[in-house]
């Protein structure tokens, strides 16, 4: 048991988390001479994201020289360099953004337009696929209050928030009580589906294991089930025919039922495949009762990149102005894509580490080309950074706008002062535009 | 060993990625680690923290081994997400963005090679910069600006 | 900056000028009546001058549009255009789901300055504000959904009046709204169990509550408040045949409630896409029009006003906080649904929807649109919509006003390109009406800016704001009558001459020369604080269980809403503005 934090000199409530999709606006920060020493309510993650280490900060500008060290610099000068190597690019990457706010990604479009850049997010490595199969069969969503409230049954599908959305069980679904559900996790039955038994399988009342890559022909068969047709063979994916049955039985029967998928899904063989067939489940059993279904998006902001490139170019993620206008090709103007045609000859990754979660063979390109981090910390894409540009941490030292893994919008709050030579994401790429700009009009005289 | 290898978030790794903790030693504790049924260790002798060498179509890397929480799931092994990941990882797409993190077919044996820091394995692995070994370390190395 | 605005043929309904010409004088971003002799003169001899456009029902920002363009590539791939070289706009993506960009881009060039965003779920307000932000030129009130909200429900089943009375007030604040939506009452709740309510009087399964009750609740409280604008009403039943008759009870429930006396406006009620409601029969294969009664309604009565909500034959995207009417149509076309369910307010919908001239339904649905326009004899009474995007984007509004202007291209139609059940089954082939401009500027202008209670708006009288839209049409040589002339009335409108707003020139010669912030109207009620923070120190604890959001991160914070109006309302007193 930790110890609770007692020294501290000033309180600072309703602050908004800015680790995972739940985005938990209830977060009490604990102040001491203007550093954050403590924080309750979050979890375990969001509080170390919080109160995060000092001695890995990015505090200065830095540029690589000649011997392969990164060495301070000023910002005029990293920033000088950096428009430059970018202006000169003909297939440029700005790539990352879920850390960050919307106010800086609107910023980071722009740069993106006038540098006919390919703009993409986390989206393109993890739920791109639940994005197009949003796009091939529909989008039956709900904000999660309405589980909170309503839900007698709730899924989960090849995702384990009590390890990677630690409060989404306690805060927004199974256990909290809801205006429906006075008794809260009494009044619900909470069943996982997924090859481990994961922590959240744990907590469930039933869990269901199925084979790795066969969540296609699982779906398929709860469908198949649900329109009361036989199924010839005694098992599918490893699930006897009987415990579908079950299973299927309680989801028609439900109230109001809630899926939640993940990873588990949208990343194993079938990709989009398996969503749309999730979606479809979930349409077909709108006939008997009522269903909604949501994809545990992870980063802060992953969703709110998705809805301000939609507004700004109209498509999601993914998005190519080589032309000068907004195309959307999935498989083309992708990043991991790109990278793996080798195409790219610049990238730059805001709020972002490539070194962290992309392949390895494509990380490889990267050796290749001009890299630009943006970011608070040293981590393993600065190994591989060419030009290193220190920002602050939104919802902590930086306001501005996250859209949570529901589409609810939340306004993040400045609460402590940024390291002195740290700049916001916003004012970094809206001193690269002005550059970009004063580049261009140089060039067109 | 033929495994099937598997990476995800897990909440030790995610923790210390988080906290910014990147190079230290606390990360690589957390993140360069397979995760097996007690039952495939069994088969292998192995202990936790023992060290294996894990293989697939796109790279190798050293590991540290422990016992899965989420067992049974025997001939699959757990690895969180990170550098040390996604060496092996298939970076095929099928043409729909989304690199093959999961179900990746692979092999492992056991080692007493070292598991990599982060700025050790990442100068080995890509070798961008042709790094002296004194210019790894499990802190940032960089030149301060001079006054 | 002054303007001269010289020999334009001017049409401003509510000074009752016809088409006279004269000189428009600006100064300082209003009409004024003399100008001195350095004002820039703009020589617009014989040319259509009008006041800016208004539109008072549009879905142009917030979640809706998001979750459309999200899931619609399709669509966003149709409307793409580069930008043009030689304009300041930028590219131009999406066709019924317009960037927002795009949205501000094509309005401008139509030649409109006010637009009504008319549905707004407050906990997803900052959306809709922040998506405001990226749409320029325009002024943009925005409609506050209230008909589902739980706590709504609970005054109105507990009769508390008052409360619901602060309430709405503060909630106004809150979501920095201009008024008060209701969609389908009580059967957008239902839809949280996967049901509906079938008419006015079938009471929601757990609030026992109705939708007569909510409406007539809601409307008493908004003539309370004095707000601007009157309850702003999607009827239950839409999209049902044999609905017109919850539409007609609708109409009639509130009629006994009295208008508060500083308001400018007539109507106690305005009921959107009426065309939508309006629909006899059992199915859609008896279904026939049911306007005739409606229209006769609607011409008897002085306490409701209606927009239409137009089909225009086109590919589109229909979007709503009717949802389980989007379930209806997911069941009868099986196209694409998306649904998205907000807690404690509102349920919302949406469905590609594809009106064909060769579709009975469809070629029924556009008829009744035009039953109405030609069969309401008051102008006043009426606005154009397409309830944008869902009966057609806002870009048809051209095309509308050529059907609108020529019995030729009408009967044309009629004769000759629609499925013959816009004869058979609606009453559209006895009209022989043709709309003059005078016509025209009311119900693009004139009348929407009155319903809304935009007061400084919708005409060019002394000291109304200088929103004014010229095109390149000699009105004194153009016949509009005639078919021929359709196509290139629908081009003229769609590219105006100038478009000018608050005084600056944003669009000469169907380009874009300027781009400005667009500004937020809402609405705030003054003298209302103390019941106000009673009632959410009461409502708070409550609040916090059934949200997923504290309270305190709620409402809409100044981060979100510059440049605004905030218009001012004394409780009790009257109406004044200020910027």
């Amino acid at each position: 048991m930790e110890t609770p934090i007692t020294d501290y000199d000033e309180e600072i409530k309703n602050c908004s988390c800015s680790y995972c999709g739940n985005n938990c606006d209830d977060i009490t920060y604990l102040l001491k001479n203007k550093q954050i020493v403590g924080v309750r309510h979050a979890c375990r993650i969001g509080a170390s994201k919080i109160i995060n280490d000092q001695d890995q900060r990015l505090l200065n500008p830095m540029i690589r020289n000649e011997e392969g060290i990164l060495e301070e610099t000023s910002w005029d000068e990293a920033l000088d360099l950096t428009a430059k190597l970018l202006y000169n690019s003909t297939r440029p990457v700005l790539y990352g953004w879920g850390e960050t706010s919307v106010e800086a990604i609107k910023k980071g479009i722009k740069v993106a337009e006038l540098t006919g850049s390919v703009i993409d997010n986390q989206s393109t490595i993890c739920h791109g696929s639940t994005i197009q199969a949003f796009q091939n069969v529909g989008h039956p969503v709900m904000t999660l209050g309405e589980v909170k409230n309503r839900a007698d049954v709730i899924i989960y599908v090849g995702t384990n928030p009590m390890d990677d959305h630690p409060r989404h069980l306690s805060r927004y679904t199974t256990f909290p009580e809801g205006f429906f559900r006075k008794n809260g996790r009494e009044d619900r039955t909470i069943i996982t589906l997924d090859p481990k038994f994961t922590n959240t399988a744990k907590v469930s009342d039933k869990w269901i294991q199925f084979n790795m890559n066969e969540d296609y022909l699982l779906f398929n068969a709860l469908r198949i089930l649900l329109k009361g047709q036989k199924i010839e063979s005694d098992e599918i994916a490893g699930v006897p025919i009987t415990e579908l049955e079950e299973l299927i039985n309680i989801m028609k029967n439900a109230e109001y039922g809630a899926l939640f998928f993940g990873l588990g899904v949208s990343q194993t063989l079938a990709k989009q495949k398996n969503v749309d067939v999730l979606i479809q489940l979930i349409e077909d059993l709108n006939r008997y009762s009522k269903w909604s279904m949501l994809p545990m998006r992870g980063f802060f902001n992953v969703s709110g990149f998705n809805i301000a490139l939609t507004s700004e170019t109209g498509y999601p993620y993914g998005v190519d102005f080589a032309r000068g206008y907004p195309r959307f090709m999935v498989g083309e103007t992708t990043t991991i894509d790109l990278l793996n045609r080798r195409e790219p000859d610049f990238f730059m990754a805001i709020s972002a580490d490539p070194g962290v979660q992309f392949p390895g063979y494509s990380i490889q390109h990267l050796t290749q080309i001009p890299t630009i981090q943006i970011d608070t910390h040293w981590g393993p894409y600065t190994e591989l950074s060419d030009i290193v540009l220190p920002s602050t941490r939104v919802g902590v030292e930086t306001e501005g706008t996250a859209y949570r893994m529901d589409s609810i919008p939340l306004f993040m709050k400045k609460v402590i002062d940024k390291p002195e030579n740290c700049h916001s994401d916003e004012w970094i790429l809206n001193e690269l535009y002005q550059r970009l700009e004063m580049l261009k009009s140089k060039e067109e005289k | 060993m033929e495994i099937m290898i598997n990476t995800g978030t897990s909440v030790i790794q995610a923790f210390y990625e988080k906290k910014g903790s990147t190079l230290k030693d606390e990360y690589r504790q957390s993140a360069a680690v397979a995760f097996m049924d007690a039952k495939d260790m069994e088969k292998m002798s192995l202990n936790p923290r023992d060290k294996i060498k894990v293989k697939s179509e796109w790279g190798e890397v050293v590991l540290y081994v422990d016992k899965s929480h989420d067992a049974p799931h025997e001939g699959m092994i757990f690895i969180p997400k990170g550098p040390w990941a996604n060496i092996l990882i298939s970076p095929e797409t099928y043409c729909c963005n989304i690199p093959t993190y999961k179900g990746i077919p692979g092999t492992i044996t056991k080692t007493n090679d070292e598991v990599l820091l982060v700025s050790e394995l990442m100068n080995k692995v890509y070798n961008k910069y042709n790094l002296k070994e004194e210019n790894l370390s499990d802190r940032p190395v960089y030149k301060k600006k001079e006054d | 900056m002054e303007y001269l605005l010289k020999n334009g043929i001017v049409f401003d309904p509510k000074n009752n000028i016809d088409g006279e010409q004269m000189d428009i004088f600006i100064k300082d971003g209003k009409i004024v009546e003399n100008v001195s002799s350095d004002a820039k003169v703009l020589d617009v001899s014989g040319k259509l001058v009008m006041p800016g456009g208004v539109d008072l029902h549009s879905h142009i920002a917030g979640p809706k549009l998001s979750i459309g363009r999200l899931y619609r590539p399709e669509d966003i791939r149709r409307g793409i255009k580069p930008a043009s070289q030689e304009d300041i706009s930028g590219f131009e993506a999406g066709f019924s789901l317009p960037t927002c960009p795009t949205i501000g881009y094509r309005y401008t060039k139509m030649g409109y300055t006010t637009v009504t965003e008319a549905a707004v779920p407050p906990l997803e307000a900052k959306h809709a504000h922040e998506e405001i932000n990226s749409i320029p030129n325009l002024d943009i009130p925005t409609l506050t959904l209230f008909g589902n909200n739980w706590f709504m429900l609970k005054y109105v089943k507990e009769n508390r009046l008052d409360d619901l009375t602060y309430f709405i007030s503060k909630w106004l604040k809150l979501a920095k709204g201009y008024g008060i939506k209701i969609v389908n009452p009580c059967g957008s709740e239902a839809w949280g169990w996967g049901k509906n309510v079938d008419g006015l009087d079938d009471p929601e399964p757990h609030w026992n509550v109705t939708g007569r009750e909510v409406i007539t609740a809601l409307t008493k409280v908004n003539e309370r408040l004095g707000l601007p604008h009157s309850v702003h009403v999607h009827t239950n039943d839409l999209g049902h045949p044999g609905n017109y008759t919850t539409t007609l009870e609708t109409f009639d429930c509130i009629k006994d409630i009295k208008k508060n006396k500083n308001v400018e406006r007539n109507q106690t009620m305005h009921c959107t896409h009426v065309q939508f409601h309006s629909y006899k029969g059992t199915s859609w294969r008896d279904v026939s029009s049911g306007a005739t009664e409606l229209i006769d309604y609607i011409n008897k009565h002085n306490h409701l006003t209606c927009d239409i909500g137009q089909i225009t034959f086109d590919e589109t995207t229909t979007m709503t906080a009717d949802a389980p009417m989007e379930y209806d149509l997911f069941r009868l076309t099986g196209l694409k649904w998306a649904n998205k369910d907000i807690e404690v307010e509102t349920s919302s919908g949406l469905i590609p929807s594809i009106y064909s001239k060769h579709a009975p339904v469809s070629v029924l649905q556009w008829a009744v649109g035009l039953e109405f326009f030609m069969g309401v004899t008051d102008p006043w009474k009426i606005a154009l919509t397409t309830d944008s995007p869902n009966g057609g984007p806002f870009i048809r509004y051209p095309k509308i006003i050529s059907w609108l202007m020529s019995q030729e291209k009408l009967q044309d139609m009629l004769n000759n390109e629609v499925h013959n059940w816009a004869v058979n089954r609606t009453n559209l082939g006895t009209y022989d009406r043709e709309y003059t401009w005078n016509e025209i500027a009311t119900i693009t202008r004139a009348s929407p800016a009155k319903i809304l209670g935009l007061n400084d708006r919708g005409h060019l009288g002394m000291g109304a704001k200088a929103d004014v839209s010229v095109y390149d049409i000699d009105v004194e040589n153009f016949d509009p009558t005639l078919k021929n002339n359709s196509a290139i009335l629908e081009n003229k409108l769609l590219n105006s001459k100038y478009t000018i707003k608050d005084g600056e020139i944003l669009v000469k010669d169907a380009k874009i020369v300027k781009l400005v912030k667009s500004n937020h109207i809402w609405c705030k009620v003054n003298g209302l604080e103390k019941e106000e923070e009673i009632l959410t120190n009461r409502i708070k604890p409550e609040f916090n269980k059934y949200y997923t959001i504290k309270y305190e991160n709620y409402g809409v914070n100044e981060h979100y809403i510059k440049p605004e109006t905030c218009v001012d309302i004394e409780y009790g007193g009257v109406i004044c503005e200020n910027n």
